[in-house]
């Protein structure tokens, strides 16, 4: 769980930025953001699915974190970096929250 | 795709492979079998046990009277319905309220039957299990009991096997296309094996997928549900579901006896979904405020919710048709959507042909996990050179070819010799679940602890021929049932198929028995496949990588 040493490839290839592996970070990032954002994207759902009842679009909503948390986490080593990976992620997150917190304004006018 | 990439995903391929890998053998082993739970359970009951169906309708003053009488049946109890007609025994469960939501191993099972003076006669009634135990092994990945934590530890192998499946594919990705539909069969059998490993994960890659996503959300739905209502549903999501208890004293207790007779409420489902085939009636509550009857059955050209199949809600007085969201054939699509997860999972759609679709995809994913840690282990061989001295192996590969050899061989043969004991076990001991929970560990850890002892290759070969011998022993037992019916076990012609497929899976044992065999006598003896101790320089045959089994 260390980070990779790129540097012995990056000088022997003309590449400018290498790929950092950050095992823990990038892991991490995926683990706990990739989480968050699932159930983010479970609450977007949610308000396309008022008229069903809740019993259905409850179901619906479940189902749709785990493909949402784990492509996350299957998806994060393709950041540059750990740090990248958690900005993104972080910004990924705000993101979707503000759009909920929108949708959830405009449907409560 | 650059290089970094392929890299780095090749170690998340590596690890998550390795560490998830034996774990989801099992389950895949055990899965593919658990599609044909029904025929095995009925290969594995006594004909004694068995009971004459009987017109649906002469099974009412049973249901009537049972459920009137006795309040753990009261509360919930079910009818099987077989053919259109029912087998005149009402079954019910009792739960231990202190053990855990899905440990079935705490729950115990009552019956009742008519006796001939017209009364009711209850008994407590141990199930066989066995078939239930290879669920278990398929459903927490080889541990003995599906309780909570167990199920969260599938749910974390589970997550390692997407990783494992997206990370296959991106390392695999810029060859794709090249490598795609190559099996190069020749002299670089190692080159044979990653060909193989790829088109197997790459053809069956949709129904990977959706297990490892589906099995995730089997091991941690109750807790997503959890979060999600505190977070997302504002706690509107645990009122959908009132478990509230009527108190007693708030109505008169309705009287069974004005329930509607089975044949009414099969016939009112069946006009709801036509081509629906009953196979159980399951009542709840029915002397309470809200009586409810599930009429379950399966409908061979519909998706069905549940490996059971679909129900029907209904109010088994009045006949209202309550609920059709698990109702296979009329289904909302929002409820149609869920379903076909599960569906997806469970195999419980498209008829006869898909449970064998089931059942090879499944040996086919135990094979993928299979050889995954036979590559792992011969991509690091140190090779020996051609007339030179014989390299020290890594003291891990030896260590992971063990494990392996021992762990999926004494999965196969376990479970094997567990099913073709129910032939033998009924009416000789007492407590057969555990029984058959013994041979199958027996068997399991003295296959690991021999492949540790002996070493990868000169175990893989014995082993096999074991699990060749136990696989021989389920049709054995049934042509010996045949042949002297005196020794108590049995053989029945419709259920034939099961002893097929256990001779062609012998069969197929053997064969790799042998070819193993051979590997293991004159392949290189750099290999943790080679039986042969190191020998002096010179000796070596080959110095292509090879693999233990076919060539």
């Amino acid at each position: 769980m260390s980070a990779a040493p790129a540097e012995t490839e990056a000088g022997r290839r003309a590449r400018p930025r290498p790929v950092r592996a950050d095992w823990l970070s990038k892991t991490l990032a995926g683990l706990l953001l990739g989480f968050s954002l699932s159930i983010i994207a479970s609450g977007l759902l949610m308000t396309q699915l008022r008229e069903l009842p809740v019993a259905v679009s409850g179901q619906l909503a479940m189902w749709l974190v785990p493909p949402v948390w784990l492509l996350v986490l299957a998806c994060v080593y393709f950041f540059a970096s750990g740090l990248r990976a958690w900005a993104w992620l972080l910004g990924a997150n705000a993101l979707a929250l503000g759009l909920w917190w929108l949708i959830r304004q405009g449907g409560a006018a | 795709m650059r290089a970094d990439y392929i890299r780095i995903y090749k170690s998340v391929h590596t690890w998550t492979g390795i560490v998830a890998g034996m774990a989801l053998f099992i389950a895949f082993y055990a899965g593919a079998l658990t599609v044909f739970k029904e025929p095995l359970r009925r290969w594995s009951t006594p004909p004694a046990a068995l009971m004459q169906p009987v017109p649906m309708d002469a099974a009412q003053p049973l249901i009537v009277q049972t459920l009137a009488a006795t309040p753990a049946a009261g509360r919930g109890a079910t009818l099987r319905l077989e053919g259109g007609q029912a087998i005149a025994r009402l079954e019910w469960q009792v739960r231990n309220p202190k053990a855990d939501d899905h440990d079935e191993s705490s729950v115990r099972h009552f019956s009742a039957v008519l006796a001939p003076d017209g009364s009711v006669q209850v008994r407590e009634q141990p199930p066989s299990r066995l078939v239930e135990f290879i669920d278990v092994l398929h459903r927490v990945v080889g541990l003995p009991v599906d309780s909570d934590p167990n199920r969260w530890i599938m749910g974390v192998i589970s997550a390692l096997y997407f990783l494992a499946l997206v990370s296959g594919v991106v390392v695999l990705l810029p060859s794709l296309v090249k490598d795609f539909f190559a099996l190069r069969v020749g002299r670089n059998l190692k080159r044979m094996w990653l060909d193989a490993h790829n088109v197997v994960g790459i053809v069956s890659l949709p129904f990977h997928i959706v297990m490892a996503l589906s099995a995730v959300v089997f091991a941690y739905h109750d807790q997503i549900f959890a979060l999600q209502d505190k977070l997302v549903h504002q706690g509107q999501w645990s009122q959908a579901f009132p478990r509230s208890q009527a108190k007693p004293g708030e109505a008169p207790p309705r009287d069974p006896a004005g329930m509607l007779p089975p044949s009414r409420l099969v016939q009112i489902v069946k006009d709801a979904a036509p081509g629906f085939e009953p196979v159980g009636l399951q009542y709840s509550q029915v002397t309470g405020p809200k009586p409810m009857v599930r009429v379950w059955g399966k409908n061979p050209e519909a998706v069905s919710p549940r490996a059971l199949g679909g129900f029907a809600a209904l109010d088994p007085y009045s006949g209202k048709l309550l609920s059709s969201d698990y109702l296979s054939g009329a289904q909302s699509t929002p409820n149609l959507f869920i379903s076909s997860f599960f569906a997806l999972h469970m195999a419980s759609f498209g008829g006869a042909a898909v449970p064998w679709l089931y059942l090879l995809l499944g040996l086919a994913g135990a094979w993928l996990f299979y050889s995954g840690n036979l590559l792992w282990v011969e991509t690091r061989r140190k090779a020996q050179r051609r007339g030179g001295e014989m390299p020290a192996q890594r003291r891990d590969t030896a260590l992971m070819a063990s494990a392996t050899v021992g762990v999926c061989i004494g999965c196969v043969a376990g479970i094997s010799l567990t099913l073709a004991a129910a032939k033998w076990l009924p009416g000789r001991v007492d407590g057969l679940a555990a029984w058959h929970v013994g041979i199958y560990y027996s068997v399991f850890f003295a296959c690991v602890a021999w492949a540790f002892a002996r070493g990868a290759a000169r175990a893989a070969v014995p082993l096999l021929w074991l699990a060749v011998a136990c696989t021989l022993a389920i049709p054995a037992s049934s042509l010996l049932g045949w042949l002297a019916p005196g020794t108590g076990a049995w053989a029945e012609r419709a259920l034939l198929g099961v002893d097929l497929t256990a001779l062609a899976g012998a069969l197929a044992l053997a064969w790799m028995a042998r070819a193993t065999a051979r590997r293991v006598r004159s392949g290189p003896q750099d290999s943790v496949w080679s039986a042969a101790r190191p020998q002096p320089a010179g000796e070596g045959q080959g110095q292509e990588p090879a693999l233990p089994w076919p060539r």
